[in-house]
């Protein structure tokens, strides 16, 4: 029995894990930007596919497969770098428009990236599964649980002390909080605007890639996974309060666990569960767990 | 009076082009006349209430699972019948979700309308036994003004019989939503949509007529669903994805939001021109989100705006 | 007595913006709200239109409790307002405005099928309201091409055309040319004789149209009625006169 619970909450740790990177970056555009940026998922795909590529070509230039996840990890940053060509070549033109452009824009995004990701990489799903566990497995409370998925969790752990500290300890983290407070009163102290959006953006891509690429092992890119990932990240973020740190995180283990709990319990809810919860939410507590004002 | 003549001009051409077109861009007529139908109800929403809707696909489920359910399940294959269940079931599920909805703006408007969308979606794809799942159900060929025409060929039913009935239900929605938006009532959406602090204090509760633009305009999306099912004999889930409630944000801006006509010429413009990128290159998507983010960013006034050059109401941030 | 207001009390978490206000507004009055920035005239012109609900205090229209009941009801209770940010329909004409409030006012707003422009009631009472304001001619005009004053005009008309038994008028005259602030007021002043009106109240800044047309002052200061009287018990008042008017610049004319 504890078994079962111990499996069911480690996969839940770990699919959270992932999602709060996701969901982290989509907190960080939100809070400073104040845009959903619905594209989000187009970049976890983005950085899914770019791992498998990279540690395809890491492992066939003869690198020893146990050092795979720093490829993976490398080439998920990287490819975060897209964020800066979006936001600099798109996004900037709609700041001073209703949201529902800002919306609209995100989602044109979509279905370029899509296509994108569908010319670069065909449509078959591609997987480094083989090299999933590479690190081996662990008897946790009876459970067998990959080491791989420890490494991600305590990496995803790392990020969200590392954004902590970067929003609370350092110069560009006082900014952020700043801008996100009061953009008015952040821009009239001569905060430059532009290149704060354009790091913020592109951090917020980065966190997504980074999630796509570590996820990969686990689970093969597919060309459906970022529309997909997208519902999920939404949640966490409506759980958690739109534009907090502490909610992405919260609200990530929350929609992680408890969507394993569904697919264990009855796998017909999976998701089910998760939307009734943010219709909840948003019914009754629209600012989530830690968000500010609402509606 | 050009616009009169364009009209007039536009309407003989779609009595006439069952005779005279290949039978395909006939065909292709068909997805458009029922998105018309949608679009001219998502209109009242998006265009005079000034909300964006990411679950609007869900009404169309409703409605093409309707006309699925009384063709294939109940045995009522008359086509008026279906669409006049669409329209009713629509308007019940639209009453208690628009309640919960309209209370909120922007952002958590789209959110919510999202996440019911995508409910409504999980509903379909995982409850089988009831809705067919990923596969969905069949669609049984209409009977049309209480005649079976099981005799003729598929091609020929739709790209004949079926064609007028469409256009016909089309006409008559297109004339209701006239009446509509030049009415007392329509008068009041356009004061919420254009200061809501203001029509308050008019006494036009902002959230009623916001609930009485949904409701509506879930009524059209509905009927339009009910349409879509014949042609391909099937419906499926993925018609309430929320990327489906975005094409069709998508098609309104690109025909121009807050304009009557446009959003039909949006349909026309998105259904023709997939078709016809689709045939070049596999890559539509990316052409079309490319299109549309030049929509965005320079024409936000849609493919109307171009051709009336009237700017749509406050287009930049308030 | 149409309006009652007692002990109104307004908090703003730590910060006391009304501090046990009351007020009576009988029928026939025109009552001018005066007092510095920061007195609490907003807030206290919110509270007394339904649209905050004070932390204390009793607000009474027509004998009914009227607190935080929301602009909708209270516009059907027959209470009306403008703002001191003039609020018009932007991409709607200076008719159309108009209708919406005439519609309004007679309950055709859920006719959906019936013609605006066949509505004959509806025609009628906003060109007659049209023409009560002077805005006649301008009334194809956006109401967002309108000159400010005109645009302060279609705010206040808009609101009479709801033909309420009191009107709030937040700052009717500011922000428009002094020519101008005279010509506004003879029209409000003829415009409510002909609805019927019961009862005026405004929060204004520019004394001459204050003792120009004001039947009472209540002056507040700091949340706290300082003076509740006539023109002349105020003018006589050195406290009123000394902090919300200026002394050495009181000669008939605004600081």
């Amino acid at each position: 029995m504890t078994q079962h619970v111990v499996n069911v909450v480690m996969s839940g740790v770990f699919h959270a894990a992932i999602l709060f990177l996701v969901a982290a970056g989509l907190q960080v555009v939100f809070g400073v930007q104040k845009i959903f940026n619905l594209a989000c998922g187009s970049f976890y795909a983005l950085g899914a596919y770019v791992g498998v590529s990279a540690v395809q070509a890491f492992t066939d230039a003869g690198g020893p497969p146990w050092l795979f996840v720093l490829p993976l990890a490398a080439a998920g940053l990287a490819v975060g770098a897209v964020g800066v060509i979006v936001e600099r070549g798109l996004l900037r033109f709609v700041y001073d428009r209703d949201e529902t452009f800002q919306l609209l824009l995100t989602f044109a995004l979509i279905l370029m990236m899509e296509d994108a990701i569908r010319l670069t990489w065909g449509t078959a799903p591609r997987s480094t599964s083989a090299l999933y566990l590479v690190y081996g497995q662990v008897r946790i409370l009876g459970a067998i649980v990959p080491v791989y998925n420890l490494i991600v969790i305590g990496a995803s752990l790392a990020i969200a002390l590392g954004i902590g500290w970067l929003l609370t300890r350092t110069a560009f983290g006082r900014i952020i909080r700043a801008t996100a407070d009061n953009r008015e009163m952040a821009e009239a102290l001569g905060v430059d605007m532009r290149r704060v959006y354009a790091k913020v953006f592109t951090l917020g891509t980065a966190l997504g890639t980074l999630g796509g690429a570590l996820v990969i092992p686990a689970t093969a890119a597919m060309s459906e996974m970022g529309i997909e990932l997208i519902v999920e990240a939404f949640a966490v973020v409506v759980i958690g309060g739109l534009g907090s740190m502490r909610g992405a995180f919260v609200g990530a283990l929350i929609v992680g666990v408890l969507r394993s709990v569904a697919i264990s319990v009855y796998p017909e809810l999976e998701m089910l569960l998760i939307y009734l919860i943010v219709i909840a939410v948003l019914v009754l507590r629209p600012r989530g767990l830690f968000g500010g004002a609402a509606a | 009076m050009t616009g009169r003549v364009v009209l007039a001009l536009a309407g003989a051409a779609a009595l006439a082009f069952p005779l005279v077109a290949p039978t395909y861009h006939t065909l292709l007529m068909l997805p458009f006349m029922a998105y018309g139908v949608v679009l001219l109800g998502l209109n009242l929403l998006f265009g005079y209430s000034g909300l964006v809707s990411f679950g609007h696909a869900l009404f169309i489920g409703v409605g093409a699972y309707a006309g699925a359910f009384l063709t294939g399940r109940v045995g009522v294959r008359h086509l008026e019948a279906m669409v006049l269940v669409a329209v009713v079931l629509g308007a019940l599920v639209a009453m208690p979700v628009g309640a919960l909805c309209v209370r909120y703006v922007k952002i958590y408007f789209g959110m919510l309308t999202l996440a019911f969308g995508m409910l409504f979606y999980t509903f379909l794809l995982k409850f089988y036994r009831l809705t067919g799942g990923d596969e969905g159900m069949p669609v049984l060929r209409p009977f049309l003004l209480g005649r079976d025409l099981g005799a003729i060929p598929k091609t020929d039913y739709l790209a004949g019989p079926y064609y007028y009935y469409c256009l016909a239900v089309l006409v008559v929605a297109a004339i209701c939503m006239w009446r509509i938006v030049h009415s007392p009532f329509g008068l009041c959406l356009k004061t919420i949509r254009d200061n809501p602090v203001k029509a308050e204090s008019l006494g036009v509760s902002v959230t009623r007529y916001r609930w009485y633009a949904f409701v509506i305009s879930a009524m059209y999306a509905a009927a339009g669903g009910a349409l879509l099912g014949p042609p391909t004999g099937n419906v499926d889930p993925t018609l309430a994805y929320w990327t489906h409630s975005g094409n069709l944000v998508f098609m309104t801006l690109l025909g121009g939001f807050g304009s009557f006509f446009g959003p039909l010429l949006g349909a026309f413009a998105f259904i023709y021109l997939q078709d016809f990128v689709m045939s070049v290159v596999p890559y539509w998507r990316l052409i079309f989100g490319a299109i549309l983010a030049i929509i965005v960013i320079f024409a936000p006034a849609g493919l109307m705006g171009l051709f009336t050059r009237r700017r749509p109401a406050e287009v930049s941030r308030g | 007595m149409i309006l009652q207001a007692e002990g109104v009390r307004k908090f703003y978490g730590e910060f006391c913006a009304l501090d046990g206000v009351s007020l009576a507004i009988k029928p026939g009055e025109f009552v001018s709200i005066i007092g510095p920035n920061g007195a609490g005239k907003s807030t206290l012109i919110n509270v007394l239109t339904g649209v905050l609900r004070p932390s204390a205090g009793t607000v009474r229209f027509k004998g009914r409790d009227i607190r935080g009941i929301g602009p909708v009801a209270l516009a059907r209770l027959g209470m009306a307002r403008s703002f001191q940010l003039v609020q018009i329909f932007p991409d709607l004409s200076v008719l159309e405005t108009l209708q919406a409030a005439v519609v309004s006012r007679l309950g055709h707003g859920t006719r959906l099928f019936a013609s605006l422009r066949r509505d004959r009631e509806v025609q009628e009472g906003a060109l007659e309201v049209a023409e009560l304001f002077g805005l006649s001619e301008k009334r194809h005009a956006l109401a967002k091409e309108l000159p400010q004053g005109d645009k302060k005009l279609l705010d206040v008309a808009s609101a009479f055309a709801l033909r309420p038994e009191i009107i709030l008028l937040d700052e009717p005259t500011s922000g428009v040319s002094t020519a101008d602030k005279t010509g506004i007021m003879e029209i409000l002043v003829a415009a409510s004789r002909r609805i019927g009106l019961k009862a005026i109240i405004q929060v204004e800044h520019d004394m001459d149209i204050v003792f120009g047309y004001s039947d009472r002052i209540i002056a507040l200061h700091q949340g706290r009625v300082l003076a509740d009287a006539t023109p002349a018990e105020i003018q006589a008042d050195e406290r009123v006169v000394d902090m919300v008017i200026g002394r050495k610049q009181f000669s008939g004319r605004p600081t």
